[in-house]
């Protein structure tokens, strides 16, 4: 026994939730089928009347009124039910795809920083969005036509069995030429249409891959050898895919030839039957006939909806693989504390351990030191040193695997996270710049603050001197699809958050990792400014990160080495 | 509309398969409706007329086992034809793409617009096999429509022909216009959640951190509904084309079950075919909203393909220097008039052979430089010599040969080491790869991967870490030929140590060649000639 893969588990689960939104698109669908087969009765009535002359039962010429009226009822209530099914297949797809999406990105953000360590921004960002929507056909159609495929034909089966039973015979027989058909064409048709589907994916992959690093190619010169490549590759890609396509379209061309099979014989049973007189009025023979087509309509569109499952196979792939809800669950906490005296800040670490990955080994190995109130300290070390490591913990991403982690005495995993936050302000190495205006991405750390405290914010990091060479000052737009701003820029945005937050321990993440001299210094100014009556923890490599002054800890390979005392610069 | 008549025109060459295609796809559907008509008539038939209907028969299976064979055939032809086109119009985009946007696009951030263009291609897809392959069917069965009951009643004939007409092209059409206006809402609704997600993503440190996974959320949630609400918009506007649709094949039944008296036994093959051909183009009001929807896309596509090259070659290009001392002359530059100017009267020297190198802050215009020397700009005052000519009159390739380029943004390939490192110098051997490699310190890493030089490097060299990516990519630009080596921020987003490591090998890699090193700080390990510094759209001297 082969376990099932996580995906096909995962499209498990989500058609077992999703299957209460299809209902009604499946109901209706069905009722559909069944007044397809009303009006299907009207049209057989009025025609049967106008071989009146032939000697057939009804003695008038002029088509039934009921019939004429009945067909105008059925199709204006089929144009109805039609209508509403596919609304009801909207909002179904639109309520699968909000559920899925809210879920996945509560997961994400709920697990941190954690995702970015495993997944790139970009990748985890598209499946939240692309992925998503890819599911849409899956909820709207692929659910409902799904259970179509099996009660709209067995409907019709049974309204032609209580005419002829041998005309239901025949339709279920040919109705079940249509797997037989598909299995005949190759069971590996499908799998190999799978693969080349996914072929097909690659050379897309290939193409934007080629356009996004067009400018090296320009450069290099290579831009026509490349277009006979892409131009080679897919004409290769095209060759290999006929060649599966030629046996997988067998499998669309078995539900032809059943439809087709049906319909011939019918039609070539009943006309000798009425040529030698065992039938009396072609009324039924047509009524039949007319049943054919609505018999293998909902086959057809369960074919047709059959890309919206290989899509949410794909999307299953992707989002089978994101986190699970709350890593952190939160263990017994004996006394929890939603608030901590904010007037000054201690912050100790006791025996700490860490270990990301257990067999990458520790990123902290028995760490133990102390901040008092207002004091600053410069963690120094190597990459993987452990420095960043402390700065996740006491941000709450992480916990200690073993030892404590306390401010102001109280053990950290006691904290809510909300009181947790109050305390923090956080300056990481590249500040995100949200979509939004400079204004409010400084609004961002706190967002009642009033415009006078953002003006005041802006003005003691030092914001408003380049605010002022921008189009619109504070309001000009920045982050994506906005104006660029240098990496200093960046920065004094993120000090200007830290001043409006006014929080009492500020961690520092190598703040001036990517700015050159000049910038660092008066980066490293502001900052000093912000750093006054704070505890502060920096985490840095860089020499000039000292010059805030305070006490040294060395760092090497989660051991502390050294703390030293150093005067302010 | 124009849009899409350019791209018909771009498949020029694609005609004979595309008639093909056509063609059988024309003929499945005639025998489809003639299939059904044929069978309604068989049993009509057979009431009045004994005897004569054992002939019809022969007739019957054959339309059936035709209808199988020509929707086969015309699946497989219309696909070979679609797969042909859209190779030609991604090649066609990749070419119009290299000869203009390219430096554009490499220098400034662009990879959002790109991943919308490629989108758009996709939307061409259905251009052919579910927009123009239905349409031609239904103007082909329209006069079979006219001519079959016209010979009983012309007045049927025109209301059928009506019906028809609104349900063919009438529905069609207001979709494509909904499509067209609902679609810029619904882009621009995909677009904020995009970003929205994008941001609450990428700054999950900050989010978390300022405790704003709630309003993050919200946000999500509100641009969410946005779209949700344009998309339901389309769809209820699809469901009710949908509906008319049907309305309109219930109609034209209705008008020949009314005509019965009048029409005898020729009705039930009225009927039948009335029934078939409007079946066949019950998918064209979904097809215009594609229709409207690929019209747009083809807008975007034609626009960024054929829009104004940024530097055209001069018609006689100047012969090629001999040298290749690099030289700024009193340069004037900016991005856009709108933006201060980027340079003002900037002049910078990198004689022949020396390593230069080029400090400044982010913002300073330091890549702008490299673009200048490549030409991919063209200032807007003063010159930049290559060799003492003016670089304005040569050829851009000529130019590129004589420079190896390694920016931020280069790039490396979903392919094998060696076909990136080839990438440079097409005609290199084995031995000059791993010079190349060792030369970059790179080559100890490479022999020991057990498929060494065919090792795949993964989108945008996500295998490698990022120090190794560089290294690959500093191996490739040593590997050309070029005399004169830019170096654009070669380290960015490298760590201190690996950092050191790659300039110290710089410094014998690149022996004998000149070397413009553009960078925002020095290590201390760099050996250089001279540095300039970058400061108010000028260069100065530095100690060197």
């Amino acid at each position: 026994m082969s376990r099932p893969a996580p995906a096909a588990v995962w499209l498990k689960a989500e058609a077992r939730i999703a299957r209460r939104l299809a209902a009604p698109v499946a109901g209706l669908g069905l009722l559909d089928v069944a007044l397809a087969a009303g009006q299907a009765g009207c049209v057989a009535t009025i025609l049967a009347g106008v071989f009146a002359p032939y000697g057939a039962e009804n003695p008038s010429a002029a088509p039934a009124i009921w019939a004429l009226a009945g067909f105008v009822l059925v199709a204006l209530l089929r144009a109805l039910a039609r209508l509403q099914a596919e609304t009801a297949a909207s909002r179904a797809g639109i309520a699968g795809r909000r559920r899925l999406r809210d879920g996945v990105m509560a997961r994400l953000l709920d697990a941190g920083p954690a995702v970015l360590r495993q997944h790139h921004s970009g990748e985890i960002a598209s499946a939240a969005i692309d992925r998503v929507e890819a599911m849409e056909g899956f909820y709207a159609r692929w659910l409902a036509a799904r259970a179509l495929a099996i009660a709209g034909p067995a409907l019709i089966a049974a309204i032609a069995a209580l005419v002829d039973p041998r005309a239901a015979l025949g339709l279920v027989l040919a109705g079940l030429l249509v797997p037989l058909g598909m299995a005949l064409a190759g069971i590996g048709a499908a799998r190999a249409a799978r693969q080349q589907f996914l072929a097909m994916t690659r050379l897309q992959a290939r193409f934007l891959d080629r356009v996004r690093g067009i400018a090296t190619i320009v450069l290099y010169g290579r831009s026509a050898d490349e277009a006979r490549g892409l131009a080679a590759a897919a004409d290769e890609l095209r060759r290999r895919t006929l060649r599966v396509l030629r046996v997988a379209f067998l499998s669309s061309t078995a539900l032809d030839l059943a439809m087709v099979a049906a319909l011939v014989g019918f039609a070539l049973h009943y006309a000798s039957d009425l040529t030698l007189g065992r039938l009396a009025s072609p009324g039924r023979a047509l009524f039949l006939l007319l049943l054919v087509p609505e018999f293998f309509a909902p086959l057809r569109a369960f074919a047709a909806a059959y890309q919206d499952r290989l899509q949410a196979h794909t999307s299953a792939d992707a989002l089978a693989g994101l986190p699970p809800s709350a890593p952190l669950a939160p263990e017994a906490r004996p006394h929890e504390i939603r608030t901590i005296a904010a007037s000054g800040v201690s912050v100790a670490f006791e025996n700490v351990h860490f270990a990301w990955d257990a067999a990458r080994g520790p990123a902290l190995d028995g760490v133990s030191f102390r901040v008092a109130a207002g004091e600053t300290l410069v963690l120094v070390g190597p990459s993987g040193a452990g420095k960043s490591t402390i700065i996740e913990m006491l941000l709450g991403f992480i916990r200690p695997d073993q030892g404590r982690v306390t401010i102001n005495g109280a053990d950290i995993a006691s904290i809510v996270p909300g009181a947790l936050n109050r305390l923090i302000a956080w300056i990481g190495q590249r500040p995100m710049l949200f979509a939004g205006s400079l204004a409010e991405n400084i609004r961002f750390a706190r967002p009642e603050a009033s415009e006078a405290e953002i003006a005041e914010a802006a003005r003691l990091a030092r914001v408003d001197e380049f605010a002022a060479l921008l189009p619109a000052g504070l309001a000009t737009p920045v982050g994506e699809g906005g104006y660029g701003l240098s990496g200093g820029q960046a920065q004094r945005v993120a000090i200007a958050r830290a001043y409006l937050r006014n929080a009492p321990l500020l961690l520092l993440d190598e703040p001036t990792a990517h700015l050159d001299p000049v910038t660092e210094a008066e980066v490293l100014d502001s900052l000093r400014r912000l750093a006054l009556r704070r505890t502060v923890i920096v985490a840095s490599h860089s020499a000039a990160a000292h010059a805030l002054g305070g006490r040294r800890l060395d760092l090497r390979q989660g051991r502390v080495l050294a703390a030293t005392a150093r005067g302010a610069a | 509309m124009s849009a899409l008549l350019r791209i018909g025109a771009l498949w020029r060459g694609r005609w004979p398969s595309l008639t093909l295609g056509a063609a059988v796809a024309l003929a499945s559907a005639l025998v489809t409706v003639a299939l059904m008509a044929a069978a309604g008539n068989r049993v009509a038939t057979a009431v009045g007329a004994a005897g004569l209907a054992m002939a019809g028969g022969v007739m019957l299976r054959l339309l059936g086992a035709g209808r199988v064979v020509l929707r086969y055939l015309e699946r497989l032809f219309t696909h070979d034809a679609t797969f042909r086109a859209l190779g030609d119009l991604r090649v066609w985009f990749f070419r119009g793409l290299a000869v203009r946007a390219a430096g554009g696009l490499g220098f400034r951030r662009a990879g959002d617009m790109l991943a919308r263009l490629v989108n758009d291609i996709e939307a061409l897809d259905a251009l052919y096999l579910r927009i123009f392959i239905p349409l031609l069917g239904a103007l082909v069965l329209l006069p079979l429509l006219v001519i079959v009951i016209g010979r009983r009643s012309l007045v049927l004939a025109a209301i059928e022909a009506g019906f028809f007409l609104s349900a063919a092209l009438l529905l069609p059409w207001w979709t494509a216009r909904g499509a067209l206006r609902g679609g810029v809402r619904q882009a621009e609704a995909m677009a904020g959640l995009r970003v929205a997600a994008l941001d609450a993503l990428s700054g999950i440190r900050e989010v978390r951190a300022f405790g704003a996974e709630g309003r993050m959320l919200a946000l999500v949630q509100a641009r969410q509904a946005r779209l949700f609400a344009a998309q339901h918009a389309q769809a209820l506007r699809l469901a009710y084309a949908g509906a008319g649709a049907f309305l309109a094949a219930a109609a034209a039944l209705f008008a020949v079950l009314l005509a019965t008296p009048l029409l005898g036994v020729a009705s039930v093959l009225i009927l039948f075919l009335t029934m078939a051909a409007f079946e066949a183009i019950a998918g064209l009001p979904r097809a215009g909203a594609l229709a409207g929807h690929a019209a747009a896309a083809a807008a975007r596509v034609l626009g960024a393909a054929e829009a104004v090259p940024a530097l055209a070659d001069p018609i006689s290009p100047a012969a090629p220097p001999r040298g290749h001392a690099l030289r700024f002359e009193a340069i004037t530059f900016g991005w856009q008039p709108d933006r201060p100017a980027v340079f003002e009267g900037l002049t910078l020297d990198v004689p022949e052979g020396a390593h230069v190198a080029v400090l400044g802050p982010s913002g300073a215009g330091k890549s702008t430089l490299a673009a200048l020397a490549l030409k991919v700009a063209a200032p807007q005052a003063g010159r930049v010599l290559l060799g003492g000519v003016d670089i304005a009159t040569l050829a851009a390739g000529e130019l590129r040969q004589r420079i190896g380029w390694l920016g931020q943004t280069t790039h490396l390939f979903d392919d094998t080491i060696r076909a990136n490192l080839l990438l440079a110098r097409p005609a290199a051997d084995e031995a000059a790869l791993w010079a190349a490699l060792d030369a970059a310190r790179i080559a100890e890493t490479v022999r020991a991967l057990p498929d060494r030089l065919d090792t795949w490097v993964g989108e945008g060299g996500t295998r490698f870490s990022g120090g190794q990516g560089r290294r690959l990519a500093l191996a490739r630009a040593l590997l050309s030929p070029a005399p004169l080596l830019i170096l654009d921020e070669p380290c960015a987003g490298l760590d201190a140590a690996t950092e050191r490591a790659f300039l110290a090998t710089l410094n014998d890699a690149a022996a004998g060649r000149s070397v413009l090193l553009i960078t925002h700080r020095l290590t201390g390990v760099e050996r250089l000639d001279r540095i300039w510094r970058l400061s108010g759209g000028k260069a100065v001297a530095a100690a060197g």
